[in-house]
């Protein structure tokens, strides 16, 4: 017995720090396409990078009072700091993977570059996580989706469209927002060859752990959906197709991408806005 | 970016935290440690001298001179050996060919200590017929 509740221990921590991470992807990756926050990480000084940290401490710890990343509540200031403490450490660890994913830090980038980038970044991820809860909820719809048995074969196809269409427009939102901008072009100079292919294994990752693993609301229902393309793993495949679908459409709206341009600028661009575009599909997918 | 609506319902089986599980005890102590290790860092920065001292930016060009059709590529690097984080450094090449003069010029957006920067300018005559000179000419502090 004390064996399996100690298992039980460590699979709710795991549980618990993978909705944190999802919240700060969630909340984080519109953020990190913009580059005036790394110009403005890189040259800060370290004063003001230190104030960043304590100042993005504060908000957290009050967060911590009335949502957090945990499925338990903090009632005590003492769990709400030590939460916040693991909060900005996800965040940092977060940012930096995807940081050196897009090759904003490399092995040549400076410390006090680095630090800087990092740390800045770091802010919206580290909220993020502290909001892990309310951005979407926690396991509340369990008893809403027991009292609402799954229709069967006659909505398949209802629900598979729902999904996808959902997918679509969450991916629309974000990738809207980001498309317009420099940032894509100047990352497709720096992400090239096995990068890009770290970029697809990285946004199907995400996309799964959003929606699957994070234990968000409505994630029962979504591993009961009936739909035709609905188990796990090949509804993020489709949903991450469909996000790249919806960055190749903002980037040619915006005229980023044009039919005269090589297909390898085309391939970069939209893998490269097909990252945030299918953290906006997971959230659109979990908000039907 | 708010793509999400947060919701203003906490959920109803978040209970009140009794006590720190030993998962979350070296979860803590794991976040402890990277908090620890980037605040050390930024402390290790900032006590070091480097960060006092003024910029300090050189110009070279020791790659060989490259041609297409009739174009001549001149390769340079620069580099950041002083301190402070410099803004739109501007980088000029001059030609001078008999009384022709080419002039060129690159501008780097941000060189933070220690970074280099790569390019090369571009003239319609080469460059080993004349001469060439490369300096950096400004740069702001951001």
């Amino acid at each position: 017995m004390p064996v399996r509740s100690h298992h039980n221990l460590w699979l709710r921590e795991i549980k618990d720090l993978i909705r944190g991470i999802s919240g700060g992807f969630l909340f984080g990756i519109p953020l990190l396409y913009t580059m005036e926050v790394w110009w403005v990480g890189s040259a800060a000084e370290p004063l003001r990078l230190l104030s960043a940290i304590a100042l993005t401490f504060t908000i957290i710890v009050l967060l911590n009072q009335t949502s957090g990343f945990r499925g338990t509540a903090d009632v005590r200031f003492s769990d709400a700091c030590m939460d916040s403490t693991e909060e900005i450490a996800l965040g940092i660890l977060c940012s930096t993977c995807i940081l050196v994913l897009l090759r904003e830090i490399t092995l040549d980038t400076s410390l006090k570059e680095a630090l800087g980038k990092l740390i800045y970044e770091s802010i919206p991820f580290a909220l993020g996580v502290a909001l892990a809860n309310q951005l979407l909820g926690g396991q509340q719809d369990e008893a809403q989706s027991q009292s609402n048995p799954q229709p069967q074969r006659k909505n398949r196809l209802n629900s598979t469209l729902a999904d996808l269409g959902a997918a679509f427009i969450g991916a629309i939102v974000v990738a809207f927002s980001i498309a317009p901008t420099d940032e894509v072009p100047m990352l497709a100079t720096a992400v090239s060859g096995p990068w890009l292919l770290a970029l697809i294994a990285a946004s199907l990752l995400i996309s799964y752990t959003i929606v699957f693993a994070a234990d968000f609301s409505n994630q029962k229902k979504r591993h009961q959906q009936q739909g035709i393309f609905q188990d796990p793993f090949s509804e993020t495949v489709i949903a991450y197709l469909i996000s790249l679908f919806a960055a190749v459409f903002m980037l040619l709206l915006f005229d980023k991408l044009g039919f005269s341009d090589p297909w390898s600028t085309w391939l970069r661009y939209t893998l490269i806005l097909g990252l945030p575009a299918t953290v906006g599909g997971a959230a659109g997918r979990l908000a039907i | 970016m708010n793509q999400v609506q947060p919701n203003s319902e906490e959920s109803p089986t978040r209970e009140a935290k009794v006590s720190r599980s030993p998962a979350e005890w070296v979860t803590f102590g794991v976040a402890s440690v990277i908090l620890a290790t980037v605040v050390g860092l930024v402390l290790y920065v900032w006590l070091g001298q480097q960060d006092q001292q003024p910029p300090t930016l050189s110009v070279s060009h020791d790659k060989a001179t490259r041609q297409v059709d009739r174009q001549f590529y001149v390769p340079f690097t620069l580099v950041h050996q002083g301190g402070k984080t410099v803004e739109s450094v501007r980088v000029i090449a001059e030609l001078r060919i008999n009384n022709v003069e080419e002039t060129a010029e690159e501008e780097i957006n941000f060189l933070a200590s220690g970074e280099t920067a790569e390019g090369a300018f571009i003239f319609s005559h080469p460059p080993q017929d004349g001469e060439l000179s490369i300096r950096v000419a400004s740069y702001k502090l951001p």
